[in-house]
């Protein structure tokens, strides 16, 4: 916007007369600059303009979130914006490795009484709600709410009965929130509060007053939750965004906007929202306050992550996400230092990476950095039990499992950066099982695929079918990874027809059992691998998590006696034992887990990598003298 | 009378029609006559891969998904194109693509005539309360930008089932195209029989007593014809490009190599140095496309009477 205002400046200054031209020309000139104006007016910025000492953090995501409503998503790049505003009770240490929770909201971890059935909670005093119109305003939902002219009420103290009402919204059926599996048959008196929803007309009607008897609040700042069985992993839950406290307020107030208004308790707020372009967090006076962490594992001190110890955060004044989907401006961005960090897009690969494992001269000329690490994932062309063919044929699913080439996919997709997956729990969780390959389930054998495919055709009674295989994208990577499957199984003599569709086509086809074969992946948001069981577990057949369809009565009793075990080696070989299970009756062909390699410019500091937690803006530190730097280095390489 | 006198006068008898003067004076550009050659090319190619296919001849073309290589091998004396991410021939895909881009600009332009043309002919010849109709569907048509209309359609018609018959790949492109783009043939069509069908012949067919459709379809239509031949001509180069822009937006053919989706994957290619792919495609779009144009100029200037005159 400045360079809108030099261009009116210059057109007033030659109004004015100062610059003397002849007469037939002014008119034109006048003209040429007008329009010039209007045109680059018409080129909206990207943002509030950055002063000069602002800590900025500039970040890119590769799709537009669908809203800021933690009670009501699910998608990793809502969650990423929105752990900045929202805190849970507990959070994972930044720094320690296995993967440790910590008090966050809370004052210290649960007390937990021997049965394991009753969780007291002490919160912190001193948190207050962000300051917001919803807070004094005697007003319900006004008309002008969107005005944006509303003075911002002062922020109110965090209680207890915020916890409550955050569980009891996700509980709310009204609500429709894709997190209810989460506490499904497991607080005393929830269930029967999801019940009494059914019969109110709207969300805006639930009695959030009513009493649920597994969430009380004995004063404002304890919370007590109590069980209908042990549920060991509750603390994982309560780390989850979708248990974050809301205030009842903010919802009141802004109705169904409530999910672009977001009101929380944490070091950032939402400044500016452009839909499916730009997100401006800016730091929130209101913040308590908390210190960065003094204590890490063995060689963070050396690798600088220790150099912020004990300061307080947050150090950035402003965050900034960028929605760019293409990932070549995005890939071009970073390297004009716009961006602070980003994943390497597969087809700039050769430029990044050289031999052994190290970064290109060319991005060490840039001082740029790589980071490593395993994400918990895991990626599978899935198989519906329910269709009558594939579900009928083990050795036909087997064949199917033999033909792909997993190698070969994570070479040509992933420049060979990914894990062959020979089982469905990925190699960074307890669990694991380092055995899994020498079962060789996720063998490449074509021979024995087609082997198994005469078995299959004596069990089928004839010639097998076209099978029908759903991607859920339409564009070149998704084609070209059809493609790669098609190949695969053409090969050993079995017909696919690949249907690439839209996201939503896509999950209404599997969650309504009408596709044969799928490729999805999930990625754990706990180190509990039990995010990757419960999606074979049978109560939870599509729309829920088990989109295989997948029953195995053997598999079930051993999940609900998974469930109320605390973690150990007990628990551990018991979730291997389910794994040996799955992949015995082979409802899907497990593919690769994720590696990542992600990027960052020198001036982006304490950028340890993290595979669950997603609220870590608040620990970025920018060291404004090296990015100026780099604004020099630019212009020496061609 | 002289012998000169006489053979003008036997001329003058024989006569000449539209087509044949047309030809004779289409013969005399040599330019229009080696893009015409470069046009039948990729038409006999179009054609011999179909005949390829049904017949089941392992040839080159048709052989496109086979491994000719390593992956992204650049070009080379074994690959010409050299290859794509699965070591395929992109020489071959882009053969392949000819017949994909063929047949989507021929099938589209045939629905675009089939429902242009005779709507053009009914609203010039009835006007009133008909041309009034068609002229307000085709004005709605036309106020909604093309590529968004198309974009809409093939959204819409792909993979859609209509009598028994699923809408897959190039099937919902041309139809797509050919839904949308019917409009400029219609209301040329349009002005032109009006201006026809107040003259001699049309008259004294009338006094005849024929009948109306005998009037549109045996006396009107054949007069105005050339103008269909001749938009015939510059639309099919508008819808190949039409078939490149829905396959690079990935609403086009998903299971075969077409031009559209050659630059589409080549577009992320560029990135890592290989060029190939989107060159093949992009010279194989360059010749036909100007063959097209140079060929239609010079048909239009041949057969439209005017441009004749002068």
């Amino acid at each position: 916007m400045k360079f809108v205002s030099l261009v009116f400046t210059t057109a007033t200054y030659q109004l004015q007369g100062h610059y003397r031209t002849s007469l037939p020309v002014r008119p034109a000139l006048l003209v040429t600059i007008i329009c010039a104006g209007l045109i680059i007016a018409g080129c909206d910025g990207s943002g509030s303009v950055e002063e000069p000492n602002e800590m900025v953090l500039h970040h890119v995501l590769s799709t537009r979130i669908k809203g800021l409503d933690p009670g009501n998503m699910r998608d990793v790049y809502s969650v990423i914006v929105a752990s900045q505003i929202f805190e849970p009770l507990y959070q994972y240490h930044f720094l320690k490795r296995p993967y440790q929770l910590v008090p966050l909201l809370a004052e210290d971890m649960p007390q937990i009484s021997d049965d394991l059935l009753t969780y007291t909670i002490k919160i912190k005093k001193g948190v207050y709600f962000q300051d917001d119109p919803c807070f004094g305003s005697t007003v319900r939902r006004p008309a002008d709410r969107l005005a944006g002219s509303l003075p911002n009420g002062k922020g109110r103290e965090l209680k207890a009965r915020d916890f409550v009402y955050a569980i009891k919204r996700v509980a709310n059926i009204k609500y429709l929130s894709p997190n209810w599996s989460m506490f499904d048959n497991k607080i005393v008196g929830l269930d029967e509060f999801r019940e009494y929803t059914k019969t109110c007309k709207s969300e805006a009607d639930v009695d959030y007053s009513r009493q649920v008897q597994g969430l009380t609040t004995p004063d404002d700042y304890t919370l007590v939750i109590r069980l209908k069985k042990a549920w060991p992993q509750l603390c994982l839950a309560l780390a989850d965004i979708a248990t974050s406290p809301v205030a009842k307020e903010a919802v009141d107030y802004y109705g169904r906007d409530i999910i672009s208004h977001p009101v929380g308790t944490g070091p950032f707020r939402l400044n500016v929202w452009r839909r499916g372009s730009y997100i401006e967090l800016v730091r929130n006076p209101a913040f308590r306050g908390e210190l960065y962490p003094s204590r890490g594992e063995p060689g963070d001190a050396e690798a600088g992550y220790l150099d912020d110890a004990g300061k307080p955060i947050p150090f950035a004044d402003r965050v900034v996400w960028t929605i760019i989907e293409e990932r070549q401006p995005a890939w071009l961005l970073f390297l004009q230092g716009k961006v602070d960090a980003t994943v390497i897009p597969k087809d700039n690969f050769d430029e990044v990476m050289g031999g052994a494992g190290e970064l290109t001269p060319a991005m060490k000329q840039r001082n740029i950095h790589l980071k490593t690490f395993k994400d918990p994932s895991t990626y599978w062309l899935g198989f519906n039990m329910a269709d009558p063919v594939l579900g009928k044929n083990k050795p036909l699913r087997n064949a199917i499992t033999y033909a792909i080439d997993r190698e070969k996919f994570i070479e040509l997709f992933f420049n060979n950066r990914h894990l062959v997956a020979h089982g469905l729990i990925p190699p960074v969780m307890p669990s694991y099982n380092p055995e899994i390959k020498e079962k060789g389930y996720a063998q490449y054998d074509p021979e024995k695929a087609q082997e198994l495919l005469k078995e299959a055709e004596k069990i089928h009674g004839g010639k097998l079918p076209a099978f029908k295989m759903a991607l859920p994208g339409t564009n070149t990577w998704y084609r070209q990874f059809g493609q790669l499957l098609k190949r695969n199984l053409n090969a050993v003599g079995l017909e696919v027809e690949t249907e690439y569709m839209d996201r939503p086509t896509y999950l209404e086809k599997v969650n309504t059992r009408s596709v044969q074969m799928f490729t999805s992946g999930s990625s754990a948001s706990t180190p509990d691998a039990q995010d990757f069981l419960a999606m074979f577990y049978s109560r939870y057949h599509a729309p829920g998590p088990n989109k295989f369809n997948y029953s195995n009565p053997e598999f079930d009793k051993l999940y609900e006696k998974a469930q109320v075990m605390l973690d150990g080696p007990e628990k551990r070989r018991l979730y291997r034992k389910m794994e040996l299970a799955v992949l015995e009756d082979c409802p899907a062909a497990f593919l690769n887990h994720r590696v990542a390699y992600v990027l960052h410019h020198d001036w982006y500091k304490n950028y340890k990598p993290h595979a669950f937690a997603y609220g870590l803006s608040k620990y970025r530190r920018i060291d404004m003298a090296k990015r100026a730097a780099y604004k020099k280095l630019l212009k020496t390489i061609k | 009378m002289s012998e000169s006198q006489q053979l003008i006068k036997k001329e003058l008898s024989k006569g000449t029609n539209l087509w044949k003067d047309g030809a004779r004076r289409l013969r005399r550009r040599k330019l229009a006559m080696v893009c015409f050659g470069v046009i039948v090319i990729y038409f006999l190619l179009a054609g011999f891969i179909y005949l390829a296919e049904f017949f089941d001849w392992q040839i080159g073309p048709t052989l496109w998904a086979e491994q000719a290589g390593q992956s992204y091998a650049p070009p080379s004396s074994k690959n010409i194109f050299g290859t794509d991410i699965f070591g395929q021939s992109v020489l071959r895909k882009t053969l392949y693509g000819t017949k994909i881009s063929i047949t989507v600009a021929l099938c589209a332009s045939l629905i675009s005539i089939v429902i242009g043309v005779p709507l053009g002919a009914v609203a010039g010849y009835f006007r009133g309360f008909v041309d009034e109709i068609i002229v307000w569907i085709y004005s709605t048509l036309s106020s909604v930008p093309y590529i968004l209309l198309i974009l809409a359609f093939a959204v819409v018609l792909r993979d859609k089932t209509f009598f028994g018959y699923k809408l897959t790949g190039i099937t919902a492109v041309y139809l797509a195209i050919g839904l949308t783009s019917w409009v400029g043939i219609c209301r040329l069509i349009r002005g032109e029989v009006i201006k026809h069908k107040d003259r001699e012949y049309i008259l004294a067919a009338i006094s005849y007593g024929c009948s109306r459709r005998r009037i549109i379809f045996r006396h009107l239509l054949p007069n105005v014809f050339h103008l269909v031949i001749i938009d015939f001509s510059l639309r099919f180069v508008a819808f190949i490009h039409a078939e490149v822009i829905l396959s690079f937006l990935g609403l086009g053919e998903a299971e075969r190599p077409s031009w559209g989706a050659m630059i589409n994957d080549a577009r992320i290619e560029l990135s890592r140095g290989v060029w190939w792919q989107m060159a093949a495609a992009t010279v194989a779009i360059f010749f036909l496309s100007l063959a097209l144009n140079i060929f239609g100029d010079a048909l239009r200037d041949s057969l439209d009477p005017k441009l004749r005159i002068q």
